[in-house]
């Protein structure tokens, strides 16, 4: 048995490590409410912009822009890889590592793209080849989106990738995040449609739109937008996912912790009691020794 | 002027603008183009440039002038969106730093041999950097 001493050591680390767990379970629920604000406040511009596409989509009959092109072939297909920038979130980061890995596995010519710490390090740990790599904390998430938006951009219509696909972590509730992952070039005109809101559009526009110079114009002006605004959103998600991962996980390393200090602390008092025990025994011996 | 319509000024990362306007205007890449209540249903792109709308805020007539970087304009019978990537006021220009950057995006282009794209993203620099320069009454360089 454990000696009293060692006991109280590990009780008292324990304890550390609790205070530690529920600090970090704290903050992460104020960062939540902050992701979540972010979210809430590029809303506006997610609806504005699918209203957007619902009516060019009804007036463009051909667009001839190279995102809507197939993809160079023989050309790796571009992966762009999105983590967050720190752990303790429970497998948060390896769930978006191991979707990565079974992406892989499939279609083993791959270009890595990272957005987050944990995503650059994993691909460097893979031996894989990464184009380029960005933290997921910017000063500006929306002009960090843009750069990774163009560099994907220049990628493909470069004919270096043959597609972009991406991999981030979607925020399914407080409880469960899972990665996803989204074609985002080439586009074809139905995820357009579904980004739209619904099919394709096919009823005739209800008075005739007037277009400044041409759907097609506006319509190719729109689809870079869309790229860094759907990068923009899932960086935003991302950020959500990560401290509702770590706000759960931090709150089972609290919880955890707890069950240890009791049982340890029961394991203590025994140990003392026993060795009070002992000691009245031996008083009591050499008592009746003397007695005798 | 008594019609309004509702018009909505949007950025990736908020709503600056939720209201009713008697008029908007706004440089598209045709040139400037004003909306007014019951406009025929028109969607534009917008080059970065000065967006000035007649509104009305808490009851009262007041004039709402920014600079804007590229984006588009909607209108529908009965209302007017424009999404732009970014939209400063009057108070949010720093001159100095608008100056600043407008002469290097100047150089930059000069020295562009080339590029098509690099040439149109300094010229959107450009146009941009100046309308943040007139909306602070510093006049345009250009």
């Amino acid at each position: 048995m454990a000696s009293v001493k060692d006991l109280r050591d590990r009780i008292r680390s324990l304890k550390n490590t609790q205070q530690i767990t529920k600090a970090m379970k704290q903050v992460a629920a104020a960062k939540i409410r902050r992701a979540e604000e972010a979210q809430r406040r590029a809303r506006p511009y997610a609806d504005a912009l699918a209203e957007l596409l619902h009516d060019l989509l009804r007036a463009v009959h051909a667009v001839d822009h190279p995102f809507m092109r197939p993809g160079k072939s023989g050309a790796p297909s571009g992966l762009l890889l999105m983590t967050s920038d720190k752990g303790l979130a429970g497998a948060f980061n390896s769930n978006l590592i191991r979707a990565a890995e079974l992406y892989v596995r499939e279609k083993p010519d791959v270009t890595f793209y990272t957005v987050g710490v944990k995503a650059r390090n994993a691909v460097r740990r893979m031996g894989a080849r990464a184009a380029a790599g960005w933290p997921l904390a910017a000063a500006s998430k929306i002009d960090a989106a843009r750069e990774v938006a163009r560099r994907l951009s220049d990628d493909f219509t470069g004919g270096r990738i043959s597609e972009i696909v991406m991999i981030s972590p979607q925020l399914v509730s407080m409880m469960s995040q899972r990665p996803q992952t989204r074609k985002l070039a080439p586009i074809v005109k139905e995820d357009l449609a579904a980004l739209a809101g619904g099919k394709v559009p096919d009823d005739k526009p209800k008075g005739a739109v007037e277009f400044a110079p041409s759907p097609e114009f506006v319509l190719s002006r729109l689809l870079p937008k869309y790229l860094e605004f759907t990068i923009f959103s899932a960086m935003l998600e991302t950020d959500a996912a990560f401290f509702a991962a770590q706000l759960i996980a931090m709150s089972n390393a609290t919880d955890n912790a707890k069950k240890l200090i009791d049982e340890l602390t029961i394991e203590m008092n025994n140990a003392r009691q026993a060795a009070i025990t002992k000691e009245l025994l031996e008083i009591v011996a050499g008592a009746e020794a003397l007695g005798a | 002027m008594a019609s309004t319509i509702p018009f909505k000024l949007i950025t990736p990362t908020r709503l600056i603008f939720a209201g009713d306007a008697h008029l908007v205007i706004a440089v598209t890449t045709e040139g400037e183009e004003g909306i007014l209540p019951q406009h025929a249903p028109f969607l534009a792109a917008l080059k970065p440039g000065l967006l000035r709308a007649n509104v009305v805020e808490n009851g009262r007539e007041s004039r709402l002038e920014l600079a804007t970087r590229e984006g588009f304009m909607q209108a529908l019978p009965d209302r007017v969106t424009v999404l732009v990537d970014e939209a400063l006021r009057f108070e949010d220009v720093d001159v100095a730093e608008a100056r600043a950057a407008l002469a290097q995006a100047v150089e930059r282009q000069k020295s562009e041999t080339g590029d098509a794209a690099a040439y149109a993203r300094e010229q959107a620099t450009i146009d941009f950097e100046s309308a943040k320069l007139r909306l602070t009454g510093h006049g345009a360089a250009h």
